[in-house]
C-alpha cells in the first residue's frame, strides 16, 4: 500500500504527445478512476505507472521513493491489461497462481489462494481450461483473479469489466469495490464508462488528449463540471448546453429562456443543466414553453426531448409519463443546480458569494 | 461438364512437368534400387534382386554403418547449434536500437554465398599453416596452437558443423526474429508486472510461445543437415579416413567413384525416406490449426 504521486509526466512518440505535463497525487488506499474518451492517453498513463513504458519526462513516486528507473518487478504492482495478457499455454489456475509461483509459495497453499480468488470472480468451474477455450468475459476475470491473489503495493486495472455482461458487470464492480476498501489497497482504475466511474472512485480524474480537465470526488465531477468538456462528457444523456447571454443576471437564450443566475458574469455564456434537473410539465406551466421532439422509455424513466426555439433540450420524466411527438409542454428549471461557462474558455464560471 | 474437362485439360502441362522432372526420375530411382546395376559392367540396368541393396546396408557395409554415424552426429551438433545461436541472436537483436536494425539488414549476407564457397573459405581459414581461424584459435587458447584442425577426426566434422552452422544461423536467426515480431506483448509484460526476471519471463511465457516456430525451425535444420553434401566436398573431401563422410556424401561416392548405380540408389533411398518422414511432420505442424 503506498501513493502514487506523477509529477510533470509526459510521453511522446515522435512529435505526438500522448500524455502531457499530467500531475496527479493518488493518497495511500485510495480508488482513482481514470476517466476519459479513446485515445485520451489513459493506457499510457498507466503503462508508465507500472514501468512498462518509459515518460519522455517527469516522475513517478511511489510511496515517496522515485521509481523512474525501476523495473516493473521491483514495483510490486498488479496490472490487469486492457487486452487480459493471458499467458496462452497455462491453465487458468496456472494463470491465476502464477505470481504466488513466482514468490515460491508451496503447492498446496497456492491451490487454495487461486481457487480463492477464482470464485470471488465466478471462475471456480473453469479451473482447467486453457485460455482459447474460454470467452472474452472470462477471460477478462481471469486476468482480474491474477491480479487479486496478490497483496501488491497498488492496483492498476485496465477496463477490467469492459467485456462483462450487464449482470456480471454489476456484480463484479460491487466485488472490486467491497474488495479495494478490505484490502485498502492504491487503486488506479482506468474506464471510459462513466457509471463505473461514478460508483466506484474516491476520487475521478477526467482526461482528454493527454491532459486532466478535472480531478474531484464523483459528486463535483457531475454536478460541478469543471469545463464544457467535463460537463458534455459526464452523464448519460450528456447535460444540455445552451448557448446564450447573461445580462443583469439573468441569462437569456432563443425560445424564450430566461432564468435568474448567480454569476457575476455578463455577456456570452453557456448554460448547462442536467436532464435530471429538468422538469416535464403541463403547458402553459413551468419557466419555458417547449414542444416533444421524442419520448424515450429506458424502464426506470421516460426521456424527453424537447424542442425550444430550435434547441434540444433532454429531461429525465417521470416513467408514468407518456406524450405524443409534437405535443406541447412546459419546463421548469432547478435554478440551484446549474452550471455556467464561459465559451471563450470553455470554463465553469463561479458562482458569485 | 465441357468446362469440368477443360479445366483438367489446363493442369495437364504443369502435371507433366512435375511428373518428368521430379516424380519420374524418383520412380527411376526407386526401381533402380532394387536392381543389380554397376556401371563398370553394363550400361543398362541388371536384373531386379528385391530387398538385396537394403539388406546389405542394414547389415553388412561398415562404410554405410559410418557414414550414418557420422551423418547423425553432424546432424545432432549442427541443429542443436544452429538453434541455439539463431534463438539467442533473435533475442538480443528483437529489441529496437539502431546497431540492432543495421544487423538485422546485414544478417541475410552469409545465406547469399554458395554452399560450396563456403566450403572452400573456411579450408583456408582452418589451413594449418597460414588458416586464420588456425591462427586465432592458437593465440587466443595457446594449448590449440599447432593443431591440425582438417587432420584431426573430430575436428574435421566439427570445423564442418561451424560452417554450416554460419551459413544458416543468420537466416534462421531472422525466422525467430519474424516469431518473436509476431508474438502478443502483453504475455511478456503481464509476467513481468507479476515478478517474473527476465531469464523466467523467457522460460514462461516467451519460449512456449514461441515453440511452433523453433520446432519448426529445428525440423527444416535437420532436413538441410540431412542432405549436407556441398561442404564435405569442397571442404573436407569426406576426410580424414571416412571422418566426415556423410550419407549424401557416400551416395555420390557410390554411385560416381564406384559405378555401383543399384546400391547407391538403395542408400539415396534410405535418406529421402528419413526426408520425407520429416517433410511429413513439418507440413503437419505448418497447416495445423494455431491455437489462439
Ligand atoms: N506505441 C505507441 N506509439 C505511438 N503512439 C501510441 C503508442 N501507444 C499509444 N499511442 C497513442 O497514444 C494515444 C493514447 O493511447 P492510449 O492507449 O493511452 O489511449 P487510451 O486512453 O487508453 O484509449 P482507449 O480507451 O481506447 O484504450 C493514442 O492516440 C494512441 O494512438
Ligand atoms: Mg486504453
Amino acid at each position: 500500500m503506498a501513493a502514487i504521486d506523477l509529477h510533470d509526466l509526459t510521453k511522446a512518440w515522435g512529435n505526438f504527445t500522448a500524455v502531457k505535463r499530467q500531475s496527479l497525487a493518488i493518497r495511500d488506499g485510495e480508488f482513482m478512476v481514470l476517466l476519459g474518451p479513446s485515445g485520451c492517453g489513459k493506457t499510457t498513463t498507466m503503462r508508465m505507472i507500472a514501468g512498462l513504458e518509459e515518460p519522455t519526462s517527469g516522475d513517478i513516486l511511489i510511496g515517496g521513493q522515485r521509481v523512474n528507473d525501476l523495473a516493473p518487478r521491483e514495483r510490486d504492482i498488479a496490472m490487469v491489461f486492457q487486452s487480459y495478457g493471458l499467458y496462452p499455454h497455462m491453465t487458468v489456475a496456472d494463470n491465476i497462481g502464477y505470481p504466488m509461483k513466482l514468490r515460491g509459495m508451496g503447492r498446496a497453499e497456492r491451490e487454495a489462494a487461486v481457487r480463492a480468488a477464482a470464485d470471488k470472480v465466478e471462475l471456480g468451474a473453469f479451473l482447467h481450461r486453457k485460455p482459447r477455450e474460454l470467452s472474452g468475459g472470462q477471460r477478462q476475470r481471469v486476468a482480474l483473479a491474477r491480479a487479486i491473489i496478490r497483496r501488491p503495493r497498488a492496483f492498476l486495472m485496465d477496463e477490467p469489466l469492459s467485456n462483462l455482461d450487464a449482470k456480471l458487470r454489476v456484480s463484479t464492480r460491487a466485488e472490486i469495490k467491497h474488495l479495494q476498501h478490505e484490502l485498502g489497497v492504491t487503486t488506479v482504475y482506468v474506464t471510459h464508462d462513466q457509471i463505473e466511474a461514478m460508483t466506484l472512485a474516491h476520487r475521478v480524474a477526467v482526461m482528454q488528449g493527454g491532459e486532466i480537465r478535472q480531478l474531484g470526488t464523483p459528486e463535483d465531477i457531475y454536478d460541478q463540471p469543471a469545463d464544457l468538456f467535463v460537463a458534455g462528457f459526464i452523464g448519460s444523456p450528456a447535460m444540455n448546453l445552451l448557448a446564450g447571454e447573461i445580462q443583469d443576471g439573468r441569462f437569456t437564450a432563443p425560445g424564450g429562456i430566461a432564468v435568474a443566475v448567480r454569476v457575476a458574469h455578463r455577456g456570452a455564456a453557456v448554460l448547462g443543466i442536467r436532464p435530471e434537473d429538468l422538469r416535464v410539465l403541463p403547458p402553459g406551466q413551468g419557466d419555458v414553453a417547449a414542444a416533444i421532439y421524442t419520448v424515450e422509455l429506458t424502464g426506470e424513466a421516460t426521456l424527453v426531448t424537447a424542442d425550444v426555439g430550435g434547441a434540444r433540450l433532454s429531461a429525465r420524466a417521470d416513467r408514468g409519463f407518456r406524450a405524443g411527438i409534437g405535443s406541447a409542454i412546459g419546463l421548469a428549471l432547478d435554478t440551484s443546480r446549474l452550471s455556467i461557462f464561459d465559451p471563450g474558455t470553455t470554463l465553469r464560471i463561479k458562482d458569485a458569494p | 461438364m465441357r468446362d469440368r474437362t477443360l479445366k483438367y485439360l489446363l493442369l495437364v502441362p504443369a502435371a507433366v512437368l512435375v511428373l518428368g522432372t521430379t516424380l519420374w526420375p524418383l520412380a527411376v530411382s526407386f526401381t533402380t534400387s532394387f536392381r543389380d546395376w554397376r556401371l563398370t559392367r553394363s550400361v543398362t540396368p541388371g536384373p531386379f534382386i528385391g530387398f538385396e541393396h537394403y539388406i546389405t546396408a542394414a547389415t553388412d557395409d561398415p562404410e554405410f554403418l559410418n557414414a550414418l554415424t557420422v551423418t547423425a552426429t553432424f546432424v545432432l551438433i549442427d541443429v542443436t547449434l544452429t538453434l541455439v545461436c539463431a534463438l539467442g541472436l533473435a533475442l538480443l537483436l528483437r529489441r529496437a536500437g539502431v546497431l540492432q536494425s543495421l544487423t538485422r539488414a546485414v544478417l541475410i549476407l552469409p545465406f547469399a554465398v554458395s554452399p560450396a564457397l563456403v566450403g572452400i573459405s573456411f579450408r583456408f581459414m582452418f589451413n594449418a599453416e597460414m588458416g586464420v581461424f588456425t591462427w586465432l584459435a592458437g593465440a587466443v587458447f595457446p594449448p590449440l596452437q599447432g593443431v591440425v584442425w582438417l587432420g584431426d577426426r573430430s575436428a574435421a566434422l566439427l570445423v564442418l558443423v561451424f560452417s554450416d552452422a554460419w551459413r544458416w544461423v543468420p537466416y534462421m536467426t531472422l525466422v525467430v526474429l519474424g516469431g518473436l515480431a509476431a508474438l502478443p506483448r502483453e504475455p511478456e509484460e503481464a509476467a513481468r508486472m507479476d515478478g517474473a526476471r527476465e531469464w523466467q519471463v523467457l522460460r514462461d511465457v516467451t519460449l512456449p510461445a514461441l515453440l511452433p516456430v523453433l520446432a519448426i525451425v529445428g525440423i527444416l535444420k535437420t532436413v538441410f543437415a540431412l542432405k549436407m553434401f556441398d561442404q564435405v566436398v569442397t571442404l573436407t573431401g569426406g576426410g580424414p579416413g571416412s571422418s566426415t563422410v556423410t550419407l549424401a556424401y557416400l551416395v555420390y561416392s557410390i554411385a560416381f567413384r564406384w559405378y555401383d548405380m543399384g546400391y547407391a540408389s538403395a542408400v539415396a533411398w534410405i535418406l529421402t525416406a528419413m526426408l520425407m518422414g520429416l517433410a511429413v511432420w513439418y507440413t503437419r505442424l505448418v497447416l495445423r490449426k494455431p491455437d489462439a
